[in-house]
């Protein structure tokens, strides 16, 4: 059972405070999703998880173990993987390369195409050529056989059409269910909390809400006001 | 006839030299990313590790080792520079810093190694290997030319066939992505950085009893390597060694033509000149279009 705790991080972009005192923890088996309109420094967060940018100050671990000042190879290392947000395949490698490169010891390329069965007839084609669904497929696809305990994935359903977007997060759905611990970060609030277990809100860098996905769910107007303005922590854990 | 003829193989040995740095240039751009200024000046650090060894009685052979090895350190040294401080800098700030480092390199070059003083240079493989319609082709061209070639089949195999030569294909595409995912970004880098510094340094040993052999000199060969890189358009391996050759065949031939002669070091330049406007032609027919 892997625990991954975020405590009061900071983080700055050219010197100025974007994520400031935030403490998340994603449970195996469980999806945290992270909600937030645009600006609220949900992205700026999971760079700095996963070690993209440094953090200002706080601390991240996965099983107790401290990773902030680690670099990204070593924190994927220790089980922290990173789905980047715009589907970031190599896109001169083939499918089956892309997922090759990220092959760890003891984890076997089948896994990756038991996930996505779309993709073991794309396995030979470049991944420049593939749809935005099937890059997306092939993202998450390839972070999981780099063997990670925590699994972060940032706006994976930016640009695709609803039925792909349902397709994935049934996926996330499943591999949180295999025993990852997911953070989900989402524009598609309704999408993502119907997945989701515990649910933050974030605004102008801060947490405003930690509490419960199905409560949030049945509360759309809350939603919105934790998005604009006006209440402050209303949840509780 | 024959004069030409005689000329144009006489070139071989700067071409395959030519061929093999511009493979070497095409590598490290293909890889990690940076246009390098710096590869004649760290295969000219080694060659003069060679040069000091040998001047001091060391036996050859253990000195070409010493001085690949001396290559080697200083091309993971630049990397170093290169991946630990500006890896996230645009490809033309990583070509400056290559610009300032190759000053640099010259400048401690030179002062370490006596400025213009002449050096008592060994030539490793005197002599003829076979002869060509009449013509003597000496073991440095074919030296040259066949350590280039060599070096573009393995590249093409190692990148290919190989896990480390597809998490650096992986690495060349996004550099981020490939980290995150666990690949030893820093390591691989250093070692595209060592191993063409090993090369460029055994390129440079060859042909450094032709040329002048002072730091500058040899250090500026990254010009016409350049060249080579270009008519490969800094993607294809096989291009670059076909330019790299030719460019030493016109350098042979235009040193036996009287009135251009004494300007065939411009040649590479006239090289790059031409490239730049070919693709600048297609780029106004798109425009055009």
């Amino acid at each position: 059972m892997s625990r991954f705790v975020v405590s009061n991080l900071s983080i700055n972009r050219a010197e100025l405070p974007v994520v400031t005192s935030v403490d998340l923890v994603a449970e195996s088996a469980a999806i945290s999703v992270v909600l937030g309109a645009n600006g609220a420094g949900k992205t700026t967060l999971l760079e700095g998880l996963s070690g993209i940018i440094p953090v200002a100050g706080g601390t991240i671990a996965v099983d107790g173990r401290e990773l902030q000042k680690a670099r990204p190879g070593a924190r994927s290392r220790e089980g922290l993987a990173h789905v980047e947000q715009g589907r970031t395949v190599f896109r001169q490698l083939t499918t089956e390369e892309n997922l090759r490169v990220s092959l760890h010891a003891g984890a076997d390329i089948a896994e990756a195409y038991a996930l996505f069965p779309e993709l073991v007839q794309r396995r030979h084609v470049k991944a420049s050529l593939l749809s935005g669904g099937e890059q997306q497929m092939l993202v998450i696809a390839r972070s999981l056989l780099t063997r990670p305990k925590v699994l972060l994935i940032d706006e994976m359903s930016a640009g695709l059409a609803p039925v792909i977007v349902t397709r994935l997060m049934a996926a996330v759905r499943k591999l949180a269910d295999d025993g990852l611990a997911v953070v989900l970060v989402e524009q598609f609030a309704a999408l993502a909390l119907s997945i989701g277990n515990r649910a933050y809100v974030m605004r102008r860098g801060r947490i405003v809400y930690d509490g419960d996905c199905a409560k949030l769910r049945q509360s759309p107007d809350e939603l919105h006001r934790l998005y604009l303005g006006g209440a402050e922590l209303a949840g509780t854990s | 006839m024959n004069a030409l003829l005689t000329s144009a193989v006489a070139g071989l040995t700067a071409g395959g030299t030519y061929a093999l740095l511009g493979v070497c240039a095409v590598f490290t751009y293909r890889l990690v990313a940076v246009v390098n200024f710096t590869g004649a000046a760290i295969g000219t650090a080694g060659t003069f590790v060679l040069i000091a060894l040998f001047e001091a009685g060391f036996p050859i052979w253990p000195s070409v080792l010493a001085g690949i090895a001396a290559g080697t350190l200083t091309g993971v040294a630049v990397g170093y520079i290169m991946t630990r401080w500006f890896g996230e800098a645009g490809a033309s700030t990583k070509a400056a810093v290559t610009v300032a480092l190759l000053v640099g390199l010259m400048a401690v070059g030179l002062r370490l190694t006596g400025g213009q003083h002449p050096h008592n240079m060994p030539e490793l493989l005197p002599g003829s290997a076979f002869r060509l319609a009449g013509v003597e082709v000496t073991i440095a061209s074919v030296l040259t030319i066949g350590l280039a070639v060599l070096f573009t089949i393995l590249s093409d195999l190692f990148l290919n066939r190989t896990k480390v030569g597809l998490n650096l294909r992986a690495l060349a595409d996004r550099p981020m992505a490939a980290e995150l995912l666990g690949v030893r970004v820093q390591l691989l880098s250093l070692l595209v950085w060592g191993m063409t510094g090993a090369f460029t340094t055994f390129a440079l040993m060859i042909i450094a009893p032709q040329r002048s052999p002072n730091f500058m000199t040899l250090s500026l060969l990254v010009v016409p390597a350049l060249a080579a890189a270009l008519v490969g358009a800094f993607r294809s391996f096989w291009w670059t060694l076909a330019g790299g050759i030719a460019l030493g065949i016109v350098e042979g031939l235009a040193s036996s033509i009287d009135s251009i002669s004494q300007y065939r070091s411009a040649i590479p330049f006239l090289v790059v000149l031409a490239v730049l406007l070919w693709s600048q032609r297609e780029a106004r027919w798109d425009e055009a279009r």
